[in-house]
Formats: structure tokens, sequence, C-alpha cells
């Protein structure tokens, strides 16, 4: 599913530069994940967590080691067209959401099916199941500004899972959000592991860990100082 | 990722992103210089066709004083027959330039003009009564075979018969006419190069707007694996449309111009160029119209002018996608 071996990686500044390429915190770093596997990245803040799923979603290449994520090899000859297709397989929640401000709930959940050009019928039986999932039924048609921190949480989360992905990438999802939410995001993540997705949750969040106890990649300063 | 309103419902909103006004505005703009420059090279062709059509194989002899006996010397290098060498010796010198060129086996048709015909051609310089002061030369314009010219043994007999006699092959003038009816397409190509160039900046310019007006939006649908032919499209379905638009303006704002210009020059450009009087504004008006009725505008130059939206939209389109392929490089 997932196996890095002693990967080094370059992040591009997204479009802040012409030559904005910095050097990725991390050093080299060696892990694997198999199918259906429910695994914590834990570390401080700046330990690099965010950076690590930047390269599992394919926001940044590997410029050292072997890389390969859902049976192919990643490197920096990667053609651009199989990166695409690669990330539809993938699902991610950002810690900021990255929601569209100008789409409804339930277009923002369906945005991943009609990026792979799913007919429309099956699209809205899809989303109306999601949002029924994640408890947003009633809240189909609202904007992203009119959502708690929560509803948000779990628009993302339907978003990432809809296409029924084969990795799910959760920075901080938790974040800012009550225990009781906070423990109902996890669950919703775990159920996803136990269906056979891959899921990579990174957190700060110990107390949340030792509620749902699963193996754990922990990070400090970089370095992968233990793959539990 | 339509919805019953044919609007894609990704995020982009384009139709939010792109200033609309300002690029349907610039490109009609450069659309209308592209008419009109194309509808320029159209009528430049089309004179400098029907002149040198005219011209062709034409050559134009003027025999001063052509009512003054031939001379002898040319008269000698016709068969030694006496009588004759008499006779042509008395006869005026048109007549006898005109019956060595009616014996040449190139030579389709010789005609001399009239004093009706000199004066008609001289009126528009001299007045209608200026020809009849001048000592006027007689023409004669022969028509050749196609491919065809005066021999250097035709000519040396005619100025024997007729010494000062002027020999003009029209063909000199088709040559001209020719070099610079390309010369005007040359720059009229390279005007329209340059609207194209410019207009390609400006819409350049405006999806690099759309593309800073969307940035998060894009990044989002990249990362849920939006394909750069995707959000390339999206941006180049957008701004064709409103280059299509803008192009059918400023081609719709060219044509008036056009049809007017094209009725002014119908009398010039016609089967029969004649120096008819200029219209007043009323006629120009009904001429308009009437060219509109009558498909009086060539077929040529309408069908240019609908390339022209065409045009527009096809270089909003590419350029479009250029712009926004070489923004999303930057992602990984």
């Amino acid at each position: 599913m997932i196996r890095l071996h002693n990967v080094t990686w370059r992040h591009a500044s997204q479009i802040r530069g012409r030559r904005g390429e910095t050097l990725s915190a991390l050093p080299a770093i060696s892990f694997s994940v198999a199918q259906g596997e429910f695994r914590w990245l834990l570390g401080p803040s700046g330990a690099g967590k965010s950076s690590l799923l930047r390269l599992l979603h394919l926001e940044a290449l590997p410029v050292s080691g072997q890389l390969e994520l859902l049976g192919t090899d990643i490197t920096p000859g990667t053609t651009r067209s199989v990166l695409a297709r690669l990330r539809q397989r993938i699902g991610m929640v950002h810690q900021d959401f990255r929601l569209m401000p100008t789409l409804s709930v339930a277009d923002n959940v369906a945005l991943p099916l009609r990026l792979q050009r799913r007919h429309e019928a099956d699209v809205v039986t899809e989303v109306d199941a999601i949002l029924n999932w994640v408890g947003l039924t009633t809240r189909k048609n609202a904007r992203p500004v009119e959502l708690s921190g929560g509803e948000q949480q779990r628009t993302a989360i339907a978003r990432a899972v809809i296409a029924r992905p084969d990795l799910v990438l959760a920075d901080e999802p938790t974040n800012a959000l009550e225990e009781s939410q906070a423990n109902r995001v996890i669950g919703m993540l775990r159920d996803i592991a136990a269906m056979g997705t891959s899921v990579i949750v990174a957190t700060h969040n110990d107390a949340l860990v030792r509620r749902f106890p699963a193996p754990a990649l922990r990070l400090n300063h970089g370095r992968l100082i233990n793959d539990e | 990722m339509s919805d019953r309103r044919g609007r894609v419902r990704d995020g982009l909103a384009l139709a939010h992103a792109l200033p609309d006004r300002s690029l349907v505005a610039m490109v009609a703009a450069m659309s209308l210089l592209a008419a009109l420059t194309w509808a320029g090279v159209f009528g430049a062709q089309s004179l400098s066709a029907r002149w040198a059509q005219g011209a062709e194989n034409l050559i134009t002899v003027q025999v001063p004083d052509p009512e003054k006996p031939a001379t002898q010397a040319g008269t000698t290098e016709r068969p030694p027959d006496n009588r004759q060498n008499q006779a042509g010796s008395q006869r005026p010198r048109i007549d006898a330039v005109m019956e060595a060129l009616q014996g040449q086996p190139d030579v389709s048709t010789v005609h001399r003009l009239n004093a009706q015909e000199l004066d008609q051609l001289l009126t528009p310089w001299l007045g209608s009564s200026g020809a009849a002061a001048l000592p006027l030369p007689g023409v004669i314009e022969i028509h050749l075979a196609p491919g065809m010219n005066l021999t250097k043994d035709v000519s040396s007999r005619i100025a024997a018969l007729a010494p000062g006699t002027l020999i003009e092959r029209n063909d000199d003038w088709r040559r001209r006419l020719q070099v610079v009816a390309r010369s005007l397409v040359a720059c009229a190509a390279l005007a329209i190069i340059l609207v194209s160039g410019i207009g390609a900046a400006v819409i350049g310019m405006a999806t690099r707007l759309g593309l800073g007006a969307r940035r998060e939006s894009i990044m989002i649908l990249h990362g849920l694996g939006a394909a750069d032919g995707y959000v390339a499209s999206r941006f180049g379905s957008r701004v064709a449309g409103l280059s299509l638009m803008g192009g059918v303006v400023g081609t719709m704002l060219g044509v008036p111009p056009i049809v007017i210009v094209t009725q002014l020059m119908a009398p010039l450009s016609g089967p029969q160029a004649t120096m008819e009087p200029a219209q007043d504004g009323e006629a120009i008006i009904s001429g308009f119209f009437g060219s509109l009725m009558d498909s009086h505008v060539p077929s040529g130059l309408i069908s240019g002018l609908v390339c022209v939206p065409i045009a527009a939209a096809v270089i909003g389109w590419l350029t479009a996608q250029i712009i926004v392929r070489v923004w999303l490089r930057r992602l990984p």
C-alpha cells in the first residue's frame, strides 16, 4: 500500500515563487503501511507531520530513496496525469478543511465524484448516503461559512471518503473540536479503515491517542523516532 | 459537473473570476482592427486583380501627328511594289501603323480610340473642353494573344513609319500593381499578427487575473485529483466564449464602414470601372442597405469577416490553455 525506503524530498512552495523550492524538514525516512491499517502520526508541532502528509498526498516528490504508493513507484519523472489519478485515490482531510466557499455542503462532498465524471444520478445517491453517515443530511444545502467547526470537519471527511479512496490522510482533524466531536470524527476514520482503506491521522493530542489505541509513527525534529 | 442551468459546480465560478466586460471590450477592439485590416487587404487585392486583368496583354500605341503622311523609310520595308510605295507615302501615319499592326499573327484586336473616347479618357484631368485645345496623338489599343508580345521587327517598323511613336506595354503596370498588392498583403498580415499578439497578451493577462482570483479553489481541485487538462479546459472554454463574444461585437462594429467603403469602391473595381461622381450621404446609406440586401459585399470578404470571431475564440482558448498549464506546472 505505502512503502518508503530512505526517502528524502523537496517541497515546492506552491505558487509563491518561481524558484520557490525549499528542502524538506525531514531527513531520509523509511516505513510502510498496509491496506486497511489505521496509523497515528504523532509528534509535537513542527515535528514534520504535515510535511510527511504532503509527501504522501503527492504535493511533494521524493528526490532520493524509494516511495511506493498504491502500487506505483513515485519518482521525479512520474507524469502529472499519473499523479492526478493517484490523488483521486487518496482522500485528504486538511487542518483548515479547504472547502469550496461558493459551494453547498452537498456540492463540496460531490466534487471528487464529479471530477471522476460519474453519472449525476449516482453522485446524488452517494452524496445523500455519505451525508447521512456523517450526520449532515439536514445541512446539505448550507454553505461552509454557515457551518460550525465540527460540521465543516465532517464535511471534509465526507468529501475525502466519498470516492472510496485507497488511502485517507488526515492532518489534525480534531483540532479545535470538543472532545465529543473529536471522538466522533476519529470513530468515523476508524470505521473507514475497517472497510479496507488505509488511514493515517496526524495529531499532537496524546489523550485522543490513548482513547483510540493504534500503531503510530512518531516524529520529532523531522526524524522518525519509532514505528510502533 | 453541470447543473440544470449549465453551470459547472466545481467551485471555480469563472463567471465571477474573469474580468468579463473589459476582456470582451478589448477583444472587440482587436477584432474590429482585424476586420478593417482584412477588408483593406481584400479591397486592395480586388482592385489590383481587376486592374491587372484589364491591363493584361494590352498595348497602347500613341502616334504623334497622326494625320501626317507616313514616312518613306517605313514603307520601303514593305514588299517592293512601287505603286503601293507611292500610296503608302500618302497615307496618314495612324493608318499606316494600324495596317502594320493588323497584319501581325499575335495581335487579337487593334482599335483606334475615336475623338469621343479620347475626350472621355481626358475629361477627368483636362475638363470637358480641355481635350479639344491640345494637339492629341492618335491612340491605338492592341490586345495580344495570351502570353504574346510585339516583336522587335514590328516595333522598328512602326518607328520607321511614324517616328516618335510611343509603345506602352501595360503588362509592366500589371506587374507593378501585383507588387503593390503583395506589399499591402504583407503589411496587413503583419498588422493582423500584431493585433492577434496584442489580443493574446490581453487574454493572457485576464487569465492570470482569473487564476489569481481562484488560486485557492484551483489548489483544492488539484488536491482532489483534477488533471491539468480539466482546469485548463475550464478556463479555456470560458475565455473562448468571452473572446467569441468580443469577436462578434468587434466584427459587427466593423461591418458598416466596410460596406460603405465597398459601396464607394464598387465603380472602381467593377467590370466597367468608371469614374462616377462621388455619392452623397443619402446615396451611401441607401447603398449600404442595398449592398447588404443584394450581397454586393464580396463573398470572400464576408467569409474573412466570419473568420474573425472564430479566430478570436481560438486565440482565446489557446492562450488560456497555455497560461493555465504553465501556471499549474508550479504545483507538483
